[in-house]
């Protein structure tokens, strides 16, 4: 296997695993509170319908769109997606912006499911089947759109969806194992190296897409991989320093006098 | 009707969010990236240009989510 199709498994399995961890919170909120039998229809429903999407989108868009195209519109979309991961990532680990915190919407989740009306005696639930198809296809989707860009840039269908089913059993597996949302999972440390490398997949191919070679080839995906990286552990640092005043002040007017 | 409106606000909110320089600063940057290319400016320039303007609208976009937040300058 080349170095991009590691890198390339590596993407798809961490960011997939993120997503992942999500639609396992809505999930398990909908089968502890309402009934499992019509929650894992839908969740099975939601998946048969991303898998899908991706092999019919995934191989039209690479046999029908050339490739300088494909990789600048497909670069284009990875670069937006990735700095916005990138930069909320930031954000939160500077402590500009809330966490994300699967155990808090684990709570919320099940507070609203609560006051929909009673699981029917027999049959389907439909309200279980709904919430779950709607979260696992919403949070997959995601999921969708990165291994078919992915694999349409750099004809590695193959490896992304291998990251990502992986990804799939692993976090199924775990959520299987320990019943209660995955709260443990450093999720916003995942979405800060997600987006960095989806920022640099999206900069190296739309750049490719615009007439850039760039020099070193693929060795250039590691340069802009480390140079984003430096740049955004910069940020962290800088916002933290934006934000530590605001602490003192409050910290000081909360003091006695 | 209905559905087009919900399938456009997906979209909108899929890749937009609530950042909109996000979106549009990256469009911007490659348009401006190939103008340099058709230039023929060399290719080790443009690869740093185009990495320094992303980098630049990641920063700009950070900046602007702690003003808003009404965070002080230190």
């Amino acid at each position: 296997m080349s170095s991009i199709a590691i890198v390339t498994v590596v993407s798809s399995f961490l960011a997939s695993a993120v997503e992942f961890v999500e639609a396992v919170t809505i999930v398990l909120a909908v089968g502890v509170t309402r009934q499992w039998r019509s929650t894992l229809i839908g969740t099975l429903a939601a998946v048969t319908a991303l898998a899908v999407l991706v092999v019919v989108f995934g191989t039209a868009i690479a046999v029908l769109v050339p490739i300088a195209l494909l990789r600048l519109i497909v670069g284009g979309f990875l670069l937006i997606y990735g700095l916005q991961w990138l930069t909320k990532s930031v954000l939160r680990a500077g402590g500009a912006k809330a966490r994300h915190d699967e155990a808090e919407i684990f709570a919320r989740e099940v507070a609203a499911l609560r006051e929909e009306p009673p699981v029917p005696a027999t049959g389907m639930d439909w309200i279980s089947f709904t919430v779950a198809f709607k979260g696992v296809l919403l949070e997959g989707l995601e999921v969708a759109f990165i291994v078919v860009t992915f694999g349409a840039s750099a004809n590695l269908l193959g490896p992304a969806a291998l990251g990502a089913a992986v990804a799939a059993v692993v976090v199924l597996l775990v959520a299987a194992l320990v019943h209660r949302p995955l709260a443990r999972v450093p999720e916003n440390g995942l979405k800060f190296v997600v987006g960095a490398m989806l920022t640099t997949f999206g900069t190296f191919w739309a750049g490719e897409g615009i007439g850039i070679s760039w020099p070193e080839s693929d060795a250039a995906i590691l340069v802009l991989l480390f140079a984003y990286v430096a740049l955004a552990l910069a940020g962290v640092w800088a916002v933290r320093t934006w934000v530590a005043p605001q602490g003192d002040r409050a910290a000081a007017s909360a003091e006695p006098r | 009707m209905r559905y087009v409106r919900a399938f456009g606000a997906f979209w909108y909110d899929f890749l937009v969010g609530d950042r909109w320089e996000l979106f549009l600063g990256p469009i911007g940057a490659l348009l401006l990236v190939r103008l340099l290319v058709v230039a023929r400016v060399p290719s080790d320039v443009t690869g740093f240009v185009l990495f320094a303007l992303v980098a630049g609208v990641a920063a700009a976009s950070v900046g602007s989510a702690l003003r808003e937040a009404g965070r002080p300058r230190g």
